[in-house]
């Protein structure tokens, strides 16, 4: 069976309207945060790229200090439009998590994970069902996974093995007043950036008729 | 008719745990699973609250997840690999456990958003849990080997002169050890064939019974000759072995050298006469003697000549102990270079040398030495100085003792010098 050919090119009228639907999904992560984390942050613009798989690690790398070790987060969302959502957290960051979400002093490894966790299944969920939202399309949320690790062992290029192309939309979460920070990556591949395509093309026909 | 409550049918069938729960912690379900596994009937628990019978949980952290799932509309967790446990479930399993406690993984999920109600789902996942801490076990076992192999392999890379070659002898890998010792760069090395390290004037014939030994696919051990990249000469006791594939076919060959160079040298000088350079006595007499004992036909077939320099005192006498040493060392030369390589040459003491001619009848040894000393006549030493010699030869004569052949050539070379000298005599 020959497999299909993708035509995986963004127009620039589709990276203008998923920069827009994602503006609109970093504010409503940042008003869920502020809502329920009890913490006010600012979030950026997100940057919005299409690479090829082999190229993640090093993309990825390039965002955070390497000398760090990190509590990184993946949540697998599937649906008409599905991937992979990764948040990655340096260890001090993650400890000042713990510290505001426990409200203890010295939080323990279970708690400072746990609040990471539960700040990222936040992002996720927020980021990812609204602009599903946006889409017309409904998603599941599967099972967060964790892992404290150093900045190298991230992503592992078996990781990635199956994926030919990615389209990764980044941004940081800043929580000045906390001292946290944290990058966020929602990864996705192949048939739903495609998808993505075909929705945002929907979206915009819906928009401006 | 029986009334059927549908949904407690289809959540007291699952083989997981499910209550639903509201934000002042009131439980208003909880399945059939959950009340097997915590001992607390529905009956008891619908409609209190749940932190009566679970005072441990952090409520802080459960309210704050369950007004998450309610406002954000999706599920929200607990970190399934945490060792707190949401709620205490003794594990019966017997055999091969390290848990105790039941591994959960706990969802909430936004149940009636409007009562402010949760549902909260809690799956067993301890089989999962106990292969994830075996293999976590497994890699750290793996690693420590790991470290070990790779701290190993640095000791022997570092103090052992390895090397790996293709079946055609081309290099593929080589020890540092190795690349230290002959004075390369590894990377020199590496695609290039092992006759780079022969000697120009080495023989061939050692190379030839090694190759023929490992391409029968047999190991070879043995002493080698082998240059450095400066040109120096080294002494290695080697062994090839040689790598078959999976149908039992050469594939490749690893070798494991020793330096021995300093063994040889002193070797050397055991057996060499420091002016001459050529075999000493000892050396002599050591294989006189082999030969003798053993009566090896291959070695008993030879003829013994004895060189006395004419006149020799009075060199020196006249030109000093300088010049009558470069008559011992020319006369040394003139010698060796007019003899067969399987010859052998010694200094016998004084002025005298001492030589085997090999597989020779008599005549063949006379005229072999007549021309010896021919060349002896015609060397000069000095423009001015020139030396002759006088020979005495005999023939082994089987079963014969080592002192009576030297009888017998001490008495050839007695009447060539009592004969007027330059000359061979017979005996």
């Amino acid at each position: 069976m020959n497999k299909k050919i993708l035509n995986l090119k963004f127009t620039e009228d589709q990276i203008d309207a998923l920069r827009e639907f994602m503006n609109v999904s970093i504010g409503a992560a940042t008003a869920s945060l502020a809502n329920l984390l009890d913490a006010f942050g600012t979030m950026h613009i997100p940057e919005i790229e299409i690479c090829n798989s082999s190229e993640l690690a090093g993309k990825i790398e390039s965002t955070i200090d390497l000398k760090s070790m990190y509590y990184t987060t993946k949540q697998l969302f599937t649906g008409k439009f599905g991937g992979e959502c990764m948040f990655v957290i340096s260890e001090d960051s993650a400890k000042n998590l713990g510290r505001h979400l426990y409200n203890v002093t010295i939080p323990s490894g279970d708690e400072i994970k746990d609040a990471v966790m539960e700040l990222s299944n936040i992002l996720t969920s927020t980021i990812v069902s609204r602009l599903t939202q946006e889409l017309n399309v409904q998603v599941q949320f599967f099972v967060p996974s964790s892992q404290f690790i150093d900045a190298n062992s991230i992503i592992h290029d078996e990781d990635v093995v199956e994926y030919s192309k990615i389209i990764i939309i980044s941004t940081i979460l800043d929580f000045q007043d906390q001292q946290i920070k944290g990058n966020i990556y929602i990864l996705t591949k192949d048939e739903a950036i495609e998808s993505l395509k075909i929705l945002i093309d929907k979206k915009i026909e819906e928009i401006y008729g | 008719m029986i009334e059927i409550k549908y949904p407690d049918v289809l959540l007291d069938s699952l083989e997981n745990g499910h209550m639903i729960l509201d934000d002042n912690f009131i439980v208003s379900y909880w399945n059939r699973w959950l009340a097997i596994n915590t001992q607390i009937s529905k009956d008891e628990i619908i409609g209190k609250k749940l932190d009566t019978f679970y005072p441990d949980i952090n409520y802080k952290v459960l309210y704050r997840k369950i007004i998450t799932a309610l406002t954000i509309g999706t599920p929200t967790f607990y970190d399934a690999d945490s060792n707190a446990k949401f709620i205490t479930i003794n594990r019966n399993k017997v055999t091969t456990s390290s848990l105790k406690l039941m591994q959960q993984q706990v969802t909430i999920s936004p149940y009636i958003a409007y009562e402010n109600k949760v549902m909260i789902s809690i799956y067993d996942i301890s089989e999962l849990f106990e292969a994830k801490l075996m293999i976590k076990k497994e890699i750290k076992k793996v690693h420590k080997l790991n470290n070990k192999l790779e701290a190993e392999k640095e000791i022997i890379d570092k103090n052992i002169m390895l090397m790996r070659t293709s079946a055609d002898g081309t290099i593929i890998d080589i020890s540092t050890f190795f690349s230290q010792f002959f004075e390369f760069d590894k990377k020199d090395f590496l695609g290039k064939n092992v006759s780079i390290f022969k000697l120009a004037d080495e023989s061939d014939a050692i190379y030839k019974e090694l190759w023929k030994t490992i391409r029968d696919k047999k190991s070879w051990s043995g002493e080698l000759k082998y240059k450095t990249f400066n040109g120096k000469e080294k002494w290695v006791q080697s062994r090839v072995m040689p790598i078959l594939d999976s149908d039992g076919e050469l594939f490749e060959f690893s070798a494991v050298y020793h330096d021995i160079t300093n063994e040889k040298l002193l070797a050397e000088l055991y057996i060499t006469d420091p002016l001459t350079k050529l075999y000493n006595r000892v050396h002599f007499d050591e294989i006189i003697s082999f030969i003798v004992e053993h009566q090896r036909k291959s070695d008993i077939d030879f003829a013994l000549v004895i060189v006395d320099i004419d006149h020799f005192k009075s060199i020196n006498d006249t030109y000093g102990h300088q010049v009558g040493d470069e008559a011992l060392v020319s006369v040394a030369k003139t010698l060796k270079n007019s003899l067969r390589e399987n010859d052998l040459i010694a200094r016998w003491g004084g002025e005298e040398f001492v030589i085997m001619l090999k597989n020779v009848t008599l005549n063949e040894a006379k005229a072999i030495v007549e021309k010896v000393r021919a060349n002896v006549e015609k060397n000069r030493i000095t423009d001015s100085i020139s030396v002759t010699a006088s020979f005495g030869l005999t023939k082994y004569i089987k079963g014969e003792s080592a002192k009576e052949i030297f009888k017998r050539v001490d008495s050839a070379l007695y009447e060539a010098k009592r004969g007027g000298r330059n000359r061979v005599v017979v005996k």
